[in-house]
């Protein structure tokens, strides 16, 4: 509580530009409610976090405050590998984290997450930008009618229409695959609607000068249009990128027990269906380094991300 | 303008894949929600309305919709209005807006499956740190509470285990994952009222703060709350990640938090039932569509862009 009224100590210019320390009541009753509801937020980061550290005793009696006392203690598992109970001794942390490495392929989740979002990354840029540059700078028959298709695809969640594609892809015998994981993402109907907004806004003087110079269109796209689209092409990759690393629903439907294709989501599932008391640390290590990547890249470029993820309300 | 043919290299990637990826299957479903398809099985039998007639009958399905319904009929007003508190209190701050919006951010930003996984851990009954605060409050004064007193004297909640808390304990993690993004929103929203209009309202007599709000902030936020609301609803029809986290099987404690993609994944994918899967697929469609077309007509008949 004193943390919040200490905040609310604010300084305010005076008339005759001084600036006086004022104790503001109604400002502290803010602050005090949005310290609440951070808490209530930092909660399960705090669970996490501290449980990553700490060791199974330590969980168990939630004791050892936020990283726990880091006391050795006994690995019983490597004492039934017949080892000397003296050479099993682990430091919680150091244990939480390798184990996490260790008894599952952690690695290969996160390189297989990095492989299919940067995929489909790459691929929605390829399809859409071209389309939605068509759609704002060409004139052809049929683009009003392509533009209402775009307007109509809107309307679709991908998640929603998991079936019919989970049946389309098991008779291509495509389950299971990496491009299971991809194909569905390659379309994306809001990035060329959003480019297309964008490329609206791009004088018409720009693209003659460059036909001028003898640039064809394809030379146009990548040279002239993408370097202009940089801003909302960084807001969308972010946009892309949170949604299908975090993504669990599709991966869950078409990776059936083939670890080696596992997501990060993935092979924390599978972690917890086997997790027994000895676990939980490693567990919560396993959910700290999923988690981290985009927690850290979001603290570093926040106003980018904040930009990136609302994205679909800048209509 | 050109006159090359370029364009048709252009566009027909995407419109290929729009109608295959996402107007094709559309097609599919509805097809097979006539039919008791299942994979593997080729001689898909034509079953009429059977598929349909069993989702709006059978107590199964009534408690889909019940916990479909539940879900986002909570976490839609309790995200939204959070979401625009928040947008509220921090607009107003002079110092550390920043902090909270961040801080309020952070799960929007997690995989919920992870969350889900942490927050399972958290509400734990008996090593769980949050019925472990709520017993270091006995014996105090919120004792007084009948509902604390009971906690007390027996245990805390089994939150997600117990059928009178499962439902309401996962819209609560939708909720807290949710309001972060709605906040943000609302701030961009917040900064395009012009300042004026608030002066002109204190000259028309709007003193007090709520005047302002109901008779300024409030209507300009009427587009953003439009597309606020109607996002939110999407999205809460879609939750999955922490119902499958918590209930692998059958959906929570009497399956009262049986939600419609749980239930799509768990009559398709898991018991090849292909057939009651694409019908719930299509009255899903139609409901997700239903809000969308909805959202469109209110925006152009509302919102006038300058």
């Amino acid at each position: 509580m004193s943390d919040a009224t200490a905040t609310a100590a604010v300084r305010e210019r005076s008339s005759d530009d001084q600036f006086v320390l004022r104790w503001s009541s109604r400002e502290a009753l803010k602050h005090a409610v949005l310290i609440v509801g951070a808490l209530i937020v930092l909660l399960p980061f705090y669970v996490m976090l501290s449980y990553s550290f700490k060791s199974p005793s330590e969980i168990m009696t939630n004791t050892g405050g936020l990283i726990g006392l880091q006391e050795p203690f006994r690995d019983d598992y490597c004492v039934k590998l017949g080892n000397a109970a003296e050479d099993c001794m682990v430091t919680p942390v150091i244990y939480n984290y390798t184990t996490a490495f260790g008894k599952a392929p952690l690695l290969r989740y996160l390189f297989n997450g990095a492989v299919v979002t940067a995929s489909i990354f790459f691929i929605q840029v390829l399809i859409a930008l071209p389309c939605a540059y068509a759609l704002a700078k060409l004139k052809w028959w049929g683009r009003e009618f392509v533009f209402s298709m775009v307007l109509f695809c809107l309307l679709i969640p991908v998640h929603a229409i998991a079936l019919p594609l989970y049946i389309m892809l098991s008779k291509l015998g495509l389950t299971n695959s990496y491009a299971a994981l991809v194909i569905p993402w390659t379309i994306s109907v809001f990035g060329i609607f959003l480019m297309r907004q964008f490329f609206m806004t791009v004088p018409d003087d720009l693209i003659d000068a460059a036909r001028m110079d003898g640039m064809n269109e394809f030379a146009i796209i990548w040279k002239v249009m993408l370097p202009t689209a940089v801003p909302a092409l960084l807001a969308f990759a972010i946009f892309s990128v949170v949604a299908h690393w975090n993504d669990y629903f599709w991966p869950r439907i078409v990776i059936t027990g083939n670890r080696e294709l596992f997501t990060p989501p993935l092979g924390l599932r599978e972690f917890k269906g086997d997790a027994d008391g000895d676990n939980f640390g490693p567990m919560m290590a396993t959910a700290t380094i999923i988690v981290t990547p985009l927690i850290v890249a979001f603290l570093i470029a926040q106003r980018r991300f904040i930009e990136g993820i609302t994205l679909s309300g800048m209509k | 303008m050109a006159r090359s043919r370029a364009h048709v290299w252009f566009v027909a990637p995407a419109v290929t894949l729009m109608f295959v990826i996402l107007i094709l299957p559309i097609l599919i479903a509805a097809v097979l929600s006539f039919t008791d398809y299942s994979l593997g099985n080729d001689g898909a039998q034509y079953v009429g309305l059977k598929n349909y007639e069993r989702i709006f009958t059978r107590s199964t399905y009534e408690k889909m919709f019940i916990a479909t319904f539940t879900y986002v009929g909570v976490v839609v007003p309790l995200s939204v209005g959070l979401g625009l508190g928040a947008a509220l209190l921090i607009n107003s701050l002079k110092r550390f807006g920043d902090l909270y919006k961040t801080i309020y951010f952070l799960p929007v930003m997690a995989a919920l499956l992870a969350m889900a996984i942490v927050w399972e851990f958290a509400l734990h009954p008996t090593i769980g740190i949050v019925n472990k605060t709520l017993a270091t409050g006995c014996g105090t004064v919120l004792e007084h509470w009948a509902w604390y007193a009971q906690g007390c004297a027996k245990t805390f909640p089994l939150w997600l285990t117990d059928r009178n808390y499962a439902i309401w304990t996962v819209a609560f993690i939708g909720v807290w994952q949710g309001f972060g993004f709605n906040m943000v929103l609302y701030l961009a929203g917040l900064t395009s009222v012009p300042r004026e209009l608030y002066q002109a309202a204190e000259m028309d007599g709007a003193r007090t703060g709520w005047d302002r709000f109901r008779l300024v902030t409030w209507p300009m936020l009427g587009p953003t709350t439009v597309f606020v609301v109607t996002i939110t609803c999407i999205r809460s029809f879609q939750v999955f990640d922490t119902v499958e986290a918590f209930y692998p099987q059958g959906g929570g404690p009497s399956k009262s938090v049986y939600v419609m993609m749980f239930a799509i994944y768990e009559k398709a994918i898991q018991q090849n039932l292909m057939g009651i899967g694409a019908a719930i697929t299509v009255v899903f469609l139609g409901f997700v569509m239903f809000l969308t077309l909805m959202q469109r007509w209110l925006v152009e008949r509302r919102v006038h862009y300058s």
